[in-house]
Parts: structure tokens; sequence; C-alpha cells
């Protein structure tokens, strides 16, 4: 496969420029980690820095997908609805009589089978990912509330393992989000399919005239997609301890937020696995910092904004080479054997 | 072949909801009779909207009022076209519960050209239309419960202050309530402020954080049992769990009386819940419409405290005591 196709031999030239943009979110999460450490003592204690990882363990999960989709230059904004059924579908079951052993499973298979409902929408009858994925929101929510009443629902202790059990005193949110950025790393960056994602996200065009089973493929992403939202939603109904109707809502925005602040590319073909997991990590230290620091509530909103401005810039300024930043050279496509 | 077949079986499928969804629909249409007819719309139906919806039936039969429902699913828009097609049918009144109290005064003045009465219920309109009623909760005098409520707890309290969402009014008002009912009482001091949009992730993050924070916080002014599950867990999660009557309990005090503040009060979670009286709303807002009353009716329906001194004698005056102590359906 032609590195033409693949985008992966694209390399800058070593500016400072570039470096920053290039390491933004690293940056910006050293920043934010200093400045709330000089705001609050409490902020940089071990006790807390666990807190930011739990808090984030389901972010970081869904980001894993997320990844996937936006470097196939798709986006997927079901992914809180799917957080929200995959558990409350599973829940109903239970109810009726389901052993609750099997739940968690029934959850993740329903996430994979809504995603990839999604996937062959967009794959096969080629509707656009943004209006298939905003029709499924709906879809998927509105389903949800129809199974559960739009009601709280307590969970089972079987159901809330994700949220709550350590596994030699490492909490399982956290370790339910290494295992899924390690798999989605690997799977990313050392398999067959992982080079047809990028692919398909550099030229799709040029992916299919290659003979690349494009279809396939990204009906296979959305399903990965759909997987961690399911996976998310156990982690977090299972800190909850209870299935709410609004759980999930917005959190794709916070989601996609992560992954473009993590580098990758809205118009697809480049991102890592890596990048994401730290664009969810400076947006918990903001969520956690801004409570320590003890700064107006109605800053909260404001600075989340700029946040997501600051991750569209960077995102616009990758996707154009860095042309629309003053900063820094263009980067050089070089097109290898 | 199979791409033709997969494409042509999705747009099938589609297809057939559509027509589904379109036959639903058009049977819930209501043709026009001399019987009195109310349309309702509703911004989202949840349990307590289902409480409010109750009141509003049980009433409109023994007045011999027909009613019309529709949900606009916290679609403003949505609920605009609805409003537009109750209008359409010439009702006898609209009562609504905005979805945003802004966008529905045009829909209000839609119905005032129409010479149709309009009622809000649960959540102020902006200004600008005229309406024969406006039934909501007291949100101020609700804070202010849940303040004198934790002063009559007679120990220092320590108070982590959960808010909604600082655009909502309900939400302001009940902390300012609090607030300002606080101010009179030397035992309270507000360590901490919380935003939580209304959403129980935040509120379990901004919770467990808090106690972070501030371990001395000793109480919590929760403003809606919506978000009780999040304030139990991140109770649970900080080793500050121990229920009412334990001398590390953290006293909770909550408004809405809904079953997850009722199931939270039998299981002595917490110490107080400031029941909205939902059921009184509807009632209300039916009368105004069929007096087509000229000056707009204020109905501010105070809160009922329910708490664990009065729980026993009191409980089955609060909607949310009917309900099970899961959400699922009795």
């Amino acid at each position: 496969m032609s590195a033409a196709v693949t985008g992966a031999t694209r390399r800058y030239t070593g500016s400072l420029g570039e470096l920053l943009v290039r390491n933004t979110v690293l940056l910006a999460a050293a920043v934010v980690f200093v400045a709330f450490s000089l705001a609050s003592s409490k902020f940089a204690s071990g006790s807390n820095l666990r807190n930011i990882a739990i808090q984030g363990s389901g972010s970081a999960v869904m980001a894993v997908g997320m990844t996937f989709v936006i470097i196939t230059a798709g986006i997927d904004l079901s992914v809180g609805a799917i957080l929200f059924l995959s558990t409350g579908g599973a829940a109903e079951l239970f109810v009726h009589g389901l052993p609750v052993v099997w739940a968690p499973l029934v959850a993740v298979l329903f996430g994979i089978g809504l995603g990839a409902l999604n996937g062959a929408s967009i794959a096969f009858v080629a509707i656009n990912p943004l209006i298939v994925t905003l029709a499924t929101l709906n879809l998927y929510r509105g389903l949800g509330g129809h199974l559960t009443g739009f009601t709280t629902v307590y969970l089972p202790p079987g159901m809330t393992k994700f949220g709550t059990t350590t596994v030699a005193s490492i909490p399982a949110p956290i370790i339910v989000a290494a295992v899924v950025a390690l798999a989605g790393g690997l799977v990313l960056r050392r398999t067959v399919f992982g080079r047809y994602v990028q692919a398909i996200g550099a030229n799709s065009e040029a992916a299919r005239n290659l003979g690349l089973p494009v279809r396939r493929v990204l009906v296979g992403v959305y399903a990965i997609s759909g997987l961690t939202a399911a996976l998310a939603g156990l982690i977090e109904n299972g800190r909850l301890g209870a299935l709410q109707p609004t759980v999930g809502l917005g959190e794709e925005l916070t989601v996609i937020t992560a992954v473009v602040l993590g580098g990758t590319s809205l118009f697809g073909g480049k991102g890592s696995i890596l990048g994401s997991l730290l664009g969810v990590a400076l947006l918990q230290m903001v969520a956690d910092g801004l409570v320590l620091a003890r700064i107006s509530p109605y800053v909260f909103d404001m600075l989340r904004a700029s946040v997501l401005i600051v991750a569209v810039l960077i995102g616009t300024s990758r996707a154009g080479g860095l042309r629309a930043l003053p900063i820094g050279r263009r980067p050089r496509l070089e097109v290898g054997p | 072949m199979l791409v033709k077949h997969v494409r042509l079986m999705l747009i099938a499928a589609a297809v057939g909801a559509l027509a589904i969804t379109m036959v639903a629909a058009g049977s819930a249409v209501a043709k026009p009779s001399a019987t009195p007819t109310i349309g309702v719309s509703f911004d989202l139906l949840n349990q307590i909207r289902k409480a409010e919806l109750t009141g509003i039936k049980q009433y409109a039969a023994t007045k011999h009022v027909k009613i019309l429902f529709s949900v606009a699913n916290n679609d403003a828009n949505q609920q605009s076209q609805q409003i537009q097609n109750f209008i359409s049918q010439h009702v006898t009144g609209v009562i609504a519960i905005a979805q945003n109290g802004d966008q529905i005064v045009s829909s209000i003045r839609a119905a005032n050209r129409a010479g149709i009465p309009f009622a809000t219920i649960d959540r102020a309109p902006g200004k600008g239309g005229k309406v024969v009623a406006q039934v909501t909760g007291n949100a101020l005098g609700d804070g202010a419960k849940v303040a004198n409520y934790m002063c009559s707890l007679h120990k220092p309290l320590n108070v982590l202050l959960m808010v909604g969402a600082l655009t909502d009014a309900n939400a302001i008002g009940r902390r300012d309530g609090f607030l300002s009912a606080a101010k009179s009482c030397a035992n309270i001091k507000v360590v901490q402020t919380l935003p939580t949009n209304w959403d129980p992730t935040t509120a379990l993050n901004g919770v467990t954080n808090a106690f972070q924070a501030h371990p001395e916080i000793n109480a919590i002014f929760d403003p809606s049992d919506y978000l009780l599950p999040a304030v139990v867990s991140a109770l649970k999660a900080t080793q500050h769990f121990n229920p009412v009557g334990d001398a590390k309990h953290v006293a909770v005090v909550t408004i809405d009386g809904d079953n997850n503040g009722c199931f939270a009060l039998r299981s002595k979670w917490i110490d107080a819940d400031v029941a909205t009286q939902v059921g009184k709303f509807g009632p209300s807002a039916i009368d105004a419409i069929l007096a087509r009353t000229a000056a707009p009716k204020l109905v501010k329906v105070p809160g009922l405290t329910l708490s664990q001194q009065n729980f026993t004698t009191t409980h089955s005056l609060v909607w949310g005591c009917a309900y099970g102590p899961n959400g699922f359906k009795k």
C-alpha cells in the first residue's frame, strides 16, 4: 500500500511552531496540571489523580472507538445514546429473568449491534455519517426511554461491577480503560484492519480502487464504536449504581473534543489512541480542577467551550497542513514505495 | 448484488417504520367535537411529568374535558409544531410545559391570535404572550424550606450546595431560596457550590471531587431527587455513606419527592425531601382555561417537606411514593 494512500509517512520539518502544534494536547495538559496544582494543594495528590483516572475512564473507552471512526473521516454522534440503550436493554432483560451474570455481555452485544447498524447504513446506503448517527442518536435514546419508561433504574450488583470493584487495589474502570486502549492501539497500528482504517480515511476512493473492503471495514469501525460505548455504559452506569434517562446525553461532544484535541484529524486518515487518551485526561483535569480550585460555577461552561474552540482550531490547522496558523511551515508529504 | 439487497432491505425497513409511525400518529389525531378539548404539550415524559399528566387527566375527567397529549422530546421546535397542530384543531385551550421558556412565547402569541386560552405549568414562560394561568412550584420557597430543615437539625453544617443548570429558573430559584434562608441560620456554612447541569455523571464526579477538596463537608443540598443516585454513589465512593442516626452521617436534603427521594427516605439514606405537589398543577390550569380568566392567574404551589420525622404520616401525600422503589413500573 502506498504512503500516499495511508498518509503514514507525513513528516514535519521540526520547527518550534510545528512542534507546539503537534504536541498541543501534551503541553496543554502540562499547563493545566501545573496551574491547578498551584491553585489547590489537593489537585496533585495521589487520591485525586486516582479520582481523575476513574472519572475519565468511561470517556477514555469511548474515545478509543471514536478515534477509529474519525480516522475514517466519519463521526458517531450516537455513542451517548448507545451508552444509555445498551445498559437499558440489558437491565430490561434482567428484569424479565435474564441471569445477571449475562447482563454485561448482553449490553456489549447490544452495543456492537447498534454500532454495526450505523456502519451498515453509512457503508451500504451511502448516507452521510453525520446524518445517520444524528438520526440514530434520537432513535436509540427514544428506544432506551421506551424500555425504561424514562425513570431511574437501580441496577443489580452484578451490573455495577465494571464501575465499582477493584482488582489488586486498581479500580475496575481504570483497568477496562487500559485494556481497551491497549487493544485499540494494537489493532490500529499492528493489524491489516488498522491499516485499512487509515487508508480509507486518507482517501476512500483510492482505497476502493485498490480493492480494499471499504464497506466491511466501515461496518467494523462503527461496531467498535458501539462496543466501546456499551463498555463505557457499564462503567458509568455501574459507578452511578443506576441507569438514568439523561446518562450519556451530550457525551459524544466531550469524546469528539478529546479525540480532536488528541491529534486525530476531523478530515480522516490520521490519529492516535494515545493522543485521544491525553485529550480525555486534559478535559477531565479541567473538570476536576475547577471544583478543587473553587472557581466560579459560571466559568465552568466558558472554559469547556474555550477548550472545544481550541480543539477545532487545532484540528483545522492540522488538516490544512498548518496553513491556518502563522507558525511553522507546511508539512511535506513524502510518497514512499 | 449483496450490496443492492442490503440497501433495498434498509430502505424498506426505513419506509416501513415511517409508515407505521404515520398510521400511529394518524390514529391519535382528534376529530373536532362539542366536548371541551384541551391540548397538552410536555417537554418530555419522565416520572414527574407522568405525575403531572395524571393530575391533569384525573381533573379533566371530573370536568368532562377531553385531553390531547403530545411530547416534544426536549425539542423546542417540535413543541412549537405540536402546539400549532392543537391551534389548527381549534382546541378549547392549551396547557404546556415549555421546553424553552423564551421560545414558547411565539406559540403563546399564536394561540392568543386564535383566541385560544393558553396556560403554562411547571416552567414559567418568557415575556411577550398572554397566558390565562401560570402554575409552577415555588422554587425560592422550596430552596428556603431545605435551608430551614437543615437549620432545624441544630448542629454546625458545612454544606455542599449543588446547583442544577445555571440557565434553569428552577435551579437558580432553589439555590437562591436556600442561600437567602441560610443567611439567618448560624449553623449553615456553604463551603462549596457545584454546578451539575442536571447531569448525574457530572454530579457524581463533582460530589466526589468536592469531598476531596473539603473533607469537612457534612451536609449536601441536592436540588433534585433525580441526582440522588449520583449523590449516594459519591458518598459510597468516598466512604461517607452512613445512614441517618449514625454519628458520621452526612445530612442530605433534596427536592422533588419522586421515587428516588421516597426510596432514599424510607431507607434512611437522606434526611428530608421537599416534595413538589405536581398533582395540583393541572387543575388550576384547567380551571383557568375553562373560565377564560382575563387576568393571568399566577399560582406557586408550595412544596411539602417529607422528613424522617413525618414520613409515616405524610408519605402518602407525596407523588413519588406511589411508585416502586425501583424505576421500573409497579
